[in-house]
């Protein structure tokens, strides 16, 4: 009995999680027009709905009712399973992150978490990591040259600052001494981790847009020179799954920074539930995705692979050589 | 902002990205500030000055008979042959055109119909909201001709506005002269 209690909890909160991620890209590219009009000084979406709030909505039946269109020469099987190969992995990583401690709902303690796996981090990373094959197939499947460039860029981007990404947080376990990531929030009850590791913030955040794929790290779609990259031959649903996963991906980024560096749930003076706090701190940081996005120009492909390779991991490597010799 | 500095500043600057973080505090500054969007068909609607090149109109004399000669020479100037009149002479003696057809598909509002007129007859008026979706609806005849508004007397100024999906926009209030287009623009 327990056990089918407990199952049934965890199906549960797997379909809640899936069912917020897939409706939160509707708040957030409205969100983003928004901000991106009154940045420009434009309006935004106006129409749909009070101020446009209803646009995303009808932004999603467009695609749903847009011809699927599959180019002649691509391979259509590959083509099919790109997109969904793109989906995966931000749902899949979400099972690993915890968004809180407990909640008592009718009187039942419920965690906040799927799993609370004791190598979570290395689960995140693992996982993240697959993301570059929806990237890649989707590319080659489609068989022109503007989807194949982007992919070959996207693949070597997002391969060139995992590396850095993943040295960066070798601080923050080294600091909580254990890669759960309930234990890298627990440790930073007191002190966020930020305080500490300035530097490894930093290269994780940059490193972070990069993953993303967003300005000024959006070479991927850099949409002056490539039309639109890897998914420039994609319509329909198959596009609208690209978009998911990059919502997705923007928001597992910001989640990960609050957990690793911003003190997950922890509350500083102001006295909020902590579950508020999270969401707080994580809208903060969707929201400076978007201002970044809105500011600054995209960087060349030389600068990129530059940037990667001779600034944030030679930052990240003494990032841990310094916080080991402060822990001598 | 970080040109101005030199020497150490400039690279205490660099080194926390002081240009970027101006960037932002731009950006950010921008956000709370005034949009310029005229909202057209729903809520605002520009008037043309009388400068502007709209839909054709022909003109009436003082008896309300039609000021147009049919001499053709609007047809004649006309860079895409969009024209077509076809004159007759009424029981007085005088010509006028029994058929005068404009093709506003093809037209391209240069106005040279309007200059060559000996007998200002056709001009190019304010009006601007003549869409159609099928280009047989824009070949307009000579009744329709007479029947456009003419030029703008003021304009520049923006009016409210509501769309009909039915008509038109409809134009609710009296006009608003001077339009200032820089209203919210912020210059630095
Ligand atoms: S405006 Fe120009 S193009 Fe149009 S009808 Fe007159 S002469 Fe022809
Ligand atoms: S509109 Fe003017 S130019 Fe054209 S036929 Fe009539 S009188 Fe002649």
């Amino acid at each position: 009995m327990e056990l089918i209690v407990a199952l049934g909890l965890i199906a549960f909160k797997v379909a809640l999680l899936i069912a917020i991620l897939l409706l939160l890209p509707l708040p957030l590219t409205w969100l983003e027009r928004k901000i991106a009009g009154r940045m420009q000084q434009r309006m935004g979406p106006m129409r749909v709905g009070w101020h446009g709030l209803l646009q995303p909505v009808a932004d999603g039946i467009k695609l749903l009712t847009k011809e699927d269109h599959i180019p002649a020469e691509a391979d259509r099987f590959l083509f099919k399973l790109a997109p969904i190969l793109a989906l995966t992995p931000p749902f899949v990583v979400f099972v690993a992150i915890p968004f809180g401690e407990t909640v008592s709902v009718l009187g039942a303690e419920i965690t906040l978490y799927v799993s609370n796996m004791n190598v979570a981090l290395l689960f995140v990373f693992a996982v993240i990591g697959l993301e570059v094959y929806g990237v890649i197939f989707g590319g080659w499947a489609a068989n022109s040259k503007y989807a194949v460039l982007g992919s070959l860029r996207t693949c070597a981007q997002m391969i060139s600052y995992e590396i850095p990404m993943g040295f960066a947080v070798i601080g923050v376990v080294m600091l909580a001494q254990s890669m759960s990531l309930l234990e890298i929030v627990r440790a930073q009850a007191d002190v966020w981790n930020v305080v500490y590791q300035p530097v490894g913030f930093f290269v994780f955040f940059v490193a972070g847009l990069a993953e993303a794929q967003r300005i000024p790290f959006d070479l991927a779609e850099a949409e002056g020179d490539l039309g639109a990259g890897f998914h420039t031959e994609y319509s329909g649903i198959r596009f609208a799954f690209f978009m998911v996963s990059e919502y997705a991906i923007v928001l597992l980024v910001s989640v990960l920074v609050v957990i690793l560096f911003f003190g997950g749930w922890n509350g500083m003076l102001v006295p909020l539930p902590p579950l508020l706090w999270f969401l707080l701190k994580v809208a903060f940081f969707v929201y400076l995705f978007i201002w970044f996005r809105f500011t600054f120009p995209r960087y060349r492909y030389d600068q990129l692979m530059a940037i990667g390779w001779k600034v944030l991991l030679p930052l990240s490597m003494a990032n841990i050589i310094i916080t080991g010799i402060a822990f001598l | 902002m970080s040109h101005a500095r030199h020497g150490v500043g400039a690279w205490i600057g660099w080194a926390f990205f002081a240009d970027l973080v101006s960037a932002l505090a731009l950006t950010f500054g921008y956000m709370f500030s005034r949009s310029v969007t005229m909202q057209y068909p729903d809520k605002e609607k520009w008037l043309p000055y009388p400068r502007y090149r709209g839909h054709h109109f022909l003109t009436r004399d003082d008896e309300g008979e039609i000021k147009c000669v049919a001499c053709e020479l609007c047809a004649r100037i006309c860079p895409c042959d969009c024209i077509e009149v076809i004159p007759y002479e009424d029981d007085k003696g005088s010509r006028h055109p029994a058929k005068f057809e404009i093709d506003m598909a093809r037209c391209l509002f240069c106005g040279l119909c309007e200059d060559a007129c000996p007998a200002d007859a056709i001009a190019l008026g304010q009006q601007y909201e003549f869409s159609s979706f099928s280009s047989r609806d824009l070949v307009v005849g000579r009744e329709d001709l007479l029947g456009k508004p003419g030029k703008a007397r003021t304009g520049g100024g923006v009016v409210a506005a509501r769309l009909n999906t039915e008509q038109d926009v409809l134009v609710e209030t009296s006009e608003r002269r001077g339009y200032n287009w820089w209203r919210n623009i912020r210059r630095t």
